[in-house]
């Protein structure tokens, strides 16, 4: 402790410190009660108070790699189909996923740009996953325009499902992605897309030293042919540059 | 002398009392002496000025490497080349939607005005790092810096949340101490409180009363030591709940993906040994339940600094995540005592001097 003791404070900082000092009690205990598990301690703070404090300015999770780290590599691939003249023509697959990982793989400082087909897959991996197996078979069907309407599957899943709303809405997000990457790479020719999502397990640890391990087995969620979709605003050159700069030093 | 058994009770309750009364003083001096205690601590002076200035030097250096990181495919993952990135199902921060970090959300199609924002943002990571009017240029970055990094929060990650959260808090307490423009040309300029209240703003002076100020800049510390603490025992204890960490090799799982293991051989080699492997895994999980305990007594806190630094460095080259490591890393150096920084950086400067000495006699 000090030897001279410091001035007393006067005394509308002693207010303004007692107010600081319940505040910051607050926020620690707030904090305390929003990052560990929920329990019966958050009963403590009445409705909603806890949530619309925290969030979303402190808005936070730490079950990072926890309590089971992820063990798996998503995959999406796109292939388009090609108007050539009075022709058609299927292109093969492209795994954008690689190509766009390409952009972090020996990278110290790898930009985000290298995981959104990662995080897309995974996000549509999971929206699908919560389908029942008569809507995945819908979904596996062909839906473009002057054939069967798009309307058609929305009608299927909606009598069916619960989660269609989500499954409809992600795949339209990455329909539009998938038509940007059938342009990138396939230029204007482009009629149409499909896009295909697989997760694969990595070799579990014990066999990892293993010369011939068995590879996992690849869960694959098919979806049928789509009509390309352009979302308003979207620049097709600022997308294809950077993307057909990862795909040729690929196939390199 | 015999009593009665009025007097016994009497005699008893008295001395009950007079114990009682006693106790209380006790607790009176005691409860009294710890508030003082306190009061002195929070408003005599601000501590870990070195700390914190250097936490904000590295927050300031991390938002600068993610820029440049994502320099060169801004337009490609956060202009207008994803405009496919949005919809009702893409991630959407709700900060994005308030209106005070809107600005990249707004420029997100204009390829010009978006690369501008950037680049204004790029150089007041600079500043925030040189420490040049920290006060305005620190609420700027951070405004800016939310409305970037939740413009595509399909993106972030954890250390989104963490460097949002500390830079936050960083606004309330006095970084721009030490290490700092704003620190030399207050040394230089020696004004002390004098001037307009605006014109002490800018050149980083007291605008309160000097001890609100040591306050605010405390109760910031106490803030983010809760809240780094937090994060590492509440994520250890989600990972002692996991099989594969119990098991002790739950780190070979992400370093096997593509996602978070951008380098394959090191990856291969790390994990090759499988003891070194459950070592690695349960020291990570050991490590972040013990850290809080282990700041208590200096020896134990070297230790967790030491080994927290190499887990941050671990994770940040081999899983990919250099930025969210190195905002962690930010933030423990308010562990670390002034007098250890001050201590440092004269062994820095003392080295670099008698190099250059050297350097000019290479007679000796």
């Amino acid at each position: 402790m000090p030897s001279t003791p410091s001035p007393r404070p006067k005394k509308y900082v002693r207010v303004i410190m007692v107010i600081a000092m319940l505040l910051t009690g607050w926020q620690i205990f707030a904090s305390v009660l929003w990052i560990a598990p929920s329990s019966a301690l958050r009963q403590l703070v009445p409705g909603n108070l806890l949530s619309s404090y925290m969030l979303p300015m402190f808005g936070q999770s730490w079950s990072v790699f926890a309590p089971e780290p992820i063990n798996g590599n998503f995959t999406l691939q796109v292939r388009a189909l090609l108007k050539r003249g009075v022709g058609q023509e299927v292109t093969s697959w492209v795994d954008a996923t690689k190509v766009e990982l390409s952009m972090i793989k020996r990278n110290p400082f790898p930009p985000r740009a290298g995981i959104q087909s990662t995080e897309l897959a995974m996000k549509f991996k999971s929206s699908w996953d919560a389908l029942d197996s008569e809507s995945r078979e819908s979904v596996a069907l062909d839906y473009v325009q002057d054939q069967t309407p798009r309307q058609t599957l929305s009608e299927k899943l909606a009598a069916s499902n619960q989660a269609a709303g989500l499954y409809l809405a992600t795949e339209d997000l990455l329909r539009s992605y998938s038509t940007q990457v059938a342009k990138a790479i396939w230029g204007e020719s482009v009629a149409q897309v499909q896009f295909e999502v697989s997760r694969q397990n990595i070799v579990p640890f014990a066999d990892r030293n293993k010369q011939k391990a068995t590879p996992q087995p690849v869960q694959k969620a098919v979806v049928g042919w789509r009509d390309l979709m352009v979302i308003p605003g979207q620049s097709e050159p600022e997308f294809s540059e950077v993307f057909r700069e990862a795909y040729l030093g690929l196939e390199k | 002398m015999k009593l009665t058994p009025g007097q016994f009770i009497k005699g008893v309750s008295g001395a009950l009392v007079s114990f009682y009364a006693q106790l209380a003083e006790l607790f009176r001096d005691v409860a009294l002496g710890g508030w003082r205690r306190i009061e002195f601590w929070l408003l005599s002076s601000k501590k870990a000025r070195y700390g914190l200035a250097i936490t904000r030097i590295i927050l300031g250096i991390s938002g600068l490497g993610l820029l440049l990181s994502n320099f060169t495919t801004r337009l490609y993952s956060f202009g207008p080349g994803a405009a496919w990135n949005s919809g009702p199902a893409a991630t959407q921060s709700e900060l994005a939607n308030f209106w005070l970090f809107r600005s990249f959300s707004e420029a997100a199609t204009d390829s010009r005005a978006f690369t501008f924002l950037y680049l204004v943002l790029m150089l007041l990571a600079v500043l925030l790092i040189l420490g040049w009017r920290s006060r305005l240029v620190l609420p700027l970055y951070f405004v800016m810096w939310v409305s970037f990094v939740e413009s595509r929060a399909m993106l972030g990650d954890q250390g989104d949340n963490m460097y949002r959260i500390t830079l936050f808090f960083l606004i309330f307490a006095d970084s721009a101490n030490r290490l700092s423009l704003d620190a030399r040309s207050r040394d230089a300029a020696k004004a002390g409180n004098e001037g307009p209240w605006w014109r002490r703003l800018w050149s980083g002076e007291q605008i309160f009363d000097p001890q609100i100020g040591n306050l605010l800049h405390n109760l910031v510390l106490v803030i983010l030591t809760v809240q780094v603490c937090l994060v590492y025992f509440i994520g250890g204890l989600y990972k002692a709940s996991g099989e594969s960490w119990a098991g002790g090799f739950a780190i070979y799982n992400p370093l096997m993906t593509d996602r978070f293991g951008p380098w394959p051989e090191l990856s291969n080699l790390i994990t090759l040994w499988a003891p070194f492997v459950a070592l690695l895994t349960w020291g990570s999980v050991l490590l972040q339940l013990a850290f809080p305990f282990m700041l208590l007594t200096r020896p134990t806190r070297i230790v967790a600094l030491f080994g927290i630094l190499s887990f941050h460095l671990g994770i940040g080259l081999l899983l990919g995540l250099p930025w969210f490591s190195l905002t962690m890393i930010a933030i423990d150096a308010i562990f670390i005592r002034d007098r250890t920084w001050q201590f440092l950086g004269q062994r820095i400067s003392t080295t670099f001097r008698e190099s250059f000495d050297e350097a000019k006699n290479p007679a000796h």
